[in-house]
């Protein structure tokens, strides 16, 4: 579905120095699976998944999505930010109608499939609020919503989750799983948490620290539908989860944490 | 239900308003100058003014070129202040020559525009478009550029094109920041309109208030500030409603607003 091939970024930083965010990283992801890109801050695991977007340009090597080359931004690769994005002068339902109309979907369809994605969501009687009158949970449903909306073929979720309070951030993995586990999307998914990598994804990529490199790939092998009860007490779960950290430990990648 | 303190936080203004008219009537009681009017006696000229038809048609012709001024130099502004904040490459294009105008006083140009234009209208119109063009700019570009980068590319994603993020992404977020610029922009309207007619003596309100100078007629002079200030007090709490309602999604739930509306 996804391929990254031989890719390099090198920023500019403001001293003018060149800094090398990620070093040769190829990777493949298929169709329809739950891959985690892992990683301490700063290892450009967002730059990477903006590559696969299209926001950024590659310094070296390519990325292509079903075989062609990704050359800017398009609807078959949905973002969702940590940062929400929405747009503030649109309600909720305006933000979620915004692309299958911008793709010419009529209004009154657009309005009926927009309506029962932000129920899907949870968010069923919020549809005339503006995104400041929402909390942080709420917004990213919403933005959730709004990118699912135009139906991507992959998902492309920035730390999605990682500008909520715990309690908000295990309902929405909950959440996001369950409407996964019905549609299976391709999703890449940046995050710097182990155990939100460990039971959301079929594979984690971990990577280390800037410059950012592949450090392993390591398979979830973890029955589905997963359920977040069941899950923490199965030692294979717990196992993943404890491994992992184990190695970024060992390369003394300190800043992970669960 | 009204309270004492919210009935106080609505009686305010007026009492304000009152305080001052007071203030002025006492002074003017006290000083006893005759190029200093009572209060009363200004307020009482207002309707003989407005009375008059060739008065009001000067007042008018006013109105009009700072409509069409304030028209035209918001609808050029705008995308410039736009592009401007957006692309590098058009903002050092015309900083430099926006970095020349910002600081000299608008009205100072008014002579030599006379010398090219005339003293008719174009020369007056021209003016009040320079004078309103700066912080239209300035705000556009101001907030063209705080435009979240996400939010640019959320619209990438689901296909916009760069014409079309400009004009339905840039364009309303940076609605609040823009507003502000042009409420700005109107009550510098207002004062390049008056500055151009003082300078080009030929007809409107400001000609009027000068006139009324010469000859002596202070009472006319006092009732000319008077139907001046009300009518940028009139226009600011018209655009004002306008600006609420229009970025009724940005605004903070308790407000302390800072206009007469």
């Amino acid at each position: 579905m996804i391929e990254i091939d031989h890719v390099s970024q090198v920023f500019q930083t403001s001293a003018r120095r060149d800094h090398l965010a990620l070093s040769d990283i190829s990777l493949t992801i298929e169709e329809r699976a739950f891959v985690s890109i892992l990683g301490p801050s700063g290892c450009g695991k967002s730059t990477l998944l903006y590559i696969v977007g299209g926001f950024v340009r590659p310094s070296q090597g390519s990325a292509k999505m079903k075989g062609s080359a990704i050359t800017g931004p398009g609807p078959d690769r949905g973002p969702v930010f940590q940062e929400f994005a929405l747009f503030p002068w649109k309600s909720v339902l305006g933000n979620v109608m915004y692309g299958p109309r911008q793709q010419g979907v009529k209004h009154a369809q657009a309005e009926a499939q927009s309506r029962a994605l932000i129920e899907m969501v949870g968010l069923k009687g919020f549809e005339n609020f503006y995104p400041k009158e929402l909390s942080g949970g709420m917004k990213q449903r919403v933005a959730l919503a709004r990118t699912l909306a135009y139906h991507p073929e992959v998902l492309l979720m920035d730390e999605p989750f990682g500008a909520l309070d715990a309690h908000t951030r295990t309902r929405l993995q909950n959440d996001l799983l369950n409407i996964w586990e019905r549609d299976r999307k391709t999703v890449l998914f940046v995050t710097h948490s182990v155990e939100e990598a460990v039971f959301l994804s079929d594979k984690v990529v971990m990577m280390t620290r800037s410059p950012g490199r592949i450090r392993q790939v390591v398979d979830i092998d973890l029955p589905r539908p997963r359920r977040r009860t069941e899950l923490l007490l199965d030692p294979r779960y717990q196992k993943y989860v404890v491994d992992i950290e184990r190695m970024f430990d060992d390369s003394g990648e300190d800043e992970i944490r669960p | 239900m009204i309270t004492g303190r919210t009935l106080l936080v609505r009686l305010a203004p007026f009492l304000a308003c009152l305080g001052l008219l007071a203030v002025w009537q006492a002074a003017a009681l006290a000083l006893n100058n005759d190029s200093f009017p009572t209060a009363l006696e200004a307020i009482r000229a207002v309707p003989a003014i407005l009375g008059d038809k060739d008065a009001l048609i000067n007042i008018l012709a006013s109105l009009r070129r700072m409509v069409i001024g304030f028209g035209i130099a918001v609808t050029v502004s705008i995308p410039l202040g736009l592009l401007m904040g957006r692309s590098r490459a058009v903002a050092s294009f015309f900083n430099p020559l926006l970095m020349v105008i910002y600081p000299v006083p608008k009205a100072a140009l008014m002579p030599i525009i006379m010398l090219w234009l005339g003293v008719g209208d174009l020369s007056k119109t021209l003016v009040i478009f320079l004078g309103v063009s700066l912080p239209v700019i300035y705000h556009s570009f101001e907030g063209a550029k705080a435009v979240e980068e996400k939010m640019l590319w959320s619209g990438a994603a689901m296909g916009l094109s760069a014409v079309e993020r400009l004009v339905r992404i840039v364009l309303p977020a940076a609605l609040p920041e823009i507003l502000t610029g042009c409420r700005t922009g109107l009550v510098l309207a207002l004062i390049t309109m008056i500055t151009s007619e003082m300078i080009a003596r030929q007809s409107g309100a400001g000609n009027i208030l000068f006139n009324a100078l010469d000859m002596g007629e202070y009472d006319i002079v006092y009732a000319m500030i008077i139907i001046v200030g009300a009518m940028g007090i009139g226009l600011d709490a018209l655009f004002e409603r306008m600006r609420a309602r229009l970025v009724r999604w940005s605004e903070p739930q308790f407000d302390i607003p800072l206009s007469f509306s």
